[in-house]
């Protein structure tokens, strides 16, 4: 029984597949030749916000990099391979880091800040989790969140969380690199946060090089 | 241009793509058109979710049930929910460079933990596909001598085990294709074997109260659309 998800998973795809051909005939083989996506999207795992579809965005589209909480880590060899790939080889020209709302990462955060304010005793454990979460932690305990609602809470850390991530990615070699140079192809980062609630994307801040 | 349509009733969530003719957009200075497009694209989308099934966003909002953890590629042209027809809240996504899971990476087994513990995710499906850049990539990096270490650079240290899994295949009778291809096969079975020794798994596998959870290879060809699973692991029981 547990591989019937897998099962309609391919069936789906194969009916996918039959559907495109038959609408487009040389969309694959066209596909396979190369990509010149020109937005690279930087967004979290969550189930709920799958880029493509939220944004009826066809294969070739986006390139896309999707982690807990969409972290954007300097230290990070993940998010700044993909980031490096994007600029240098595959060209893209926006980069768009994509948070949302009920962000599960977030909330945990909230909670893990919550619990060493309380100081319940025990240390945080040292797992790869919490240390991808440590510097999301940080950032909230340097919030004030004494006059927020729970609810109001979780939306502040979303979106200075996006913040943060979009200062991050303008601090990366890749970006610093081509905003330095007057040759380079032009790039923006974006920050956007998606409400998961409407299905609405909308944008919070957006940075060019300076001119 | 391509464009995403719904069709109504059961199958609302399904793209297809209703295309009269291919028209490339006009090569203008107007830098920010992508980013516009998409975001009059998702306002359209919304619209039309919620004239379809009013209380799709509430519901989905309140929480996430996926049953499948994809790690995939980051290329454009492997969106995980587009080929496989998938709507939002099927599947939990980690997306890298040449479908990586490196036994050292926090980013990676930071989704596998979150998605097995405490999301309860039933599957892992380790997508690779065909004409992958990174596999490329490596192939060349693999022809020349290895790099002093102080020249790596995150994309370098990202890509070096697959440059060593290249140097440990024996290419000398492969054409390129068949090169690039054997290279994308053995990463998958690789990444796959990673996964497979990682903590969350190792652990969900020895604990008999724990949730089942399959671990899957699968290979997308870009050239016909289809994915081809490549093997499949469950635990000893």
């Amino acid at each position: 029984m547990s591989h019937e998800s897998m099962q309609t998973l391919l069936n789906a795809n194969e009916e996918w597949a039959q559907n495109v051909i038959k609408g487009t005939p040389d969309f694959f083989t066209q596909s396979a030749t190369g990509q010149s996506p020109k937005i690279l999207w930087i967004g979290c795992s969550d189930s709920r916000v799958p880029e493509s579809v939220i944004t009826a965005s066809k294969p070739g589209d986006i390139f896309v990099h999707r982690n807990i909480a969409n972290q954007f880590h300097l230290n990070d060899d993940s998010a700044l391979s993909v980031l490096t790939y994007a600029v240098k080889v595959v060209g893209i020209e926006h980069v768009v880091l994509v948070g949302h709302t009920n962000c599960g990462g977030a909330a945990a955060c909230l909670k893990a800040a919550e619990d060493a304010a309380a100081d319940t005793g025990a240390p945080q454990p040292d797992t790869p989790l919490t240390r991808w979460l440590s510097p999301l932690i940080a950032l909230v305990q340097s919030l004030d969140l004494s006059a927020c609602s729970a609810s109001e809470a979780l939306d502040k850390v979303v979106q200075t969380n996006i913040i943060t991530q979009v200062d991050n990615i303008c601090n990366s070699e890749p970006i610093t690199t081509a905003w330095a140079d007057p040759n380079a192809k032009k790039v923006t980062v974006h920050g956007w946060v998606y409400d998961l609630a409407r299905g609405r994307i909308d944008e919070l801040v957006f940075r060019e090089a300076q001119a | 241009m391509l464009r995403a349509t719904y069709i109504r009733g059961p199958t609302i969530f399904r793209s297809l793509f209703v295309l009269p003719s291919l028209r490339f957009p006009p090569l203008r200075n107007m830098s920010h058109r992508p980013i516009q497009t998409l975001l009059n694209a998702n306002e359209e989308w919304a619209q039309s979710v919620v004239k379809d099934t009013p209380d799709f966003f509430a519901r989905s909002a309140t929480c996430q049930n996926p049953k499948i953890l994809w790690i995939g590629c980051s290329d454009s042209r492997v969106p995980e929910s587009i080929i496989t027809a998938s709507k939002p809240g099927d599947i939990f996504v980690h997306r890298n460079v040449a479908n990586q899971f490196h036994l050292h990476d926090d980013s990676a087994l930071s989704v596998l933990s979150f998605a097995v513990k405490e999301i309860g995710v039933e599957h892992v499906v380790l997508v690779g596909h065909t004409n992958c850049g990174g596999a490329m990539a490596c192939i060349e990096a693999a022809k020349v001598a290895a790099t002093n270490p102080s020249t790596s650079t995150p994309l370098t240290r990202w890509l070096s085990p697959l440059t060593a899994l290249v140097r440990s295949l024996d290419l000398s009778a492969c054409s390129a294709n068949e090169a690039l291809n054997k290279v994308v096969e053995a990463n998958i079975i690789k990444q796959v074997d990673n996964i497979c020794k990682s903590e969350p798994i190792t652990t969900a596998w020895a604990d008999p109260l724990a949730k089942k959870v399959t671990v899957h290879g699968w290979m997308y060809d870009l050239a016909e659309g289809r994915i081809k699973e490549l093997v499949v692991r469950d635990s000893q029981a």
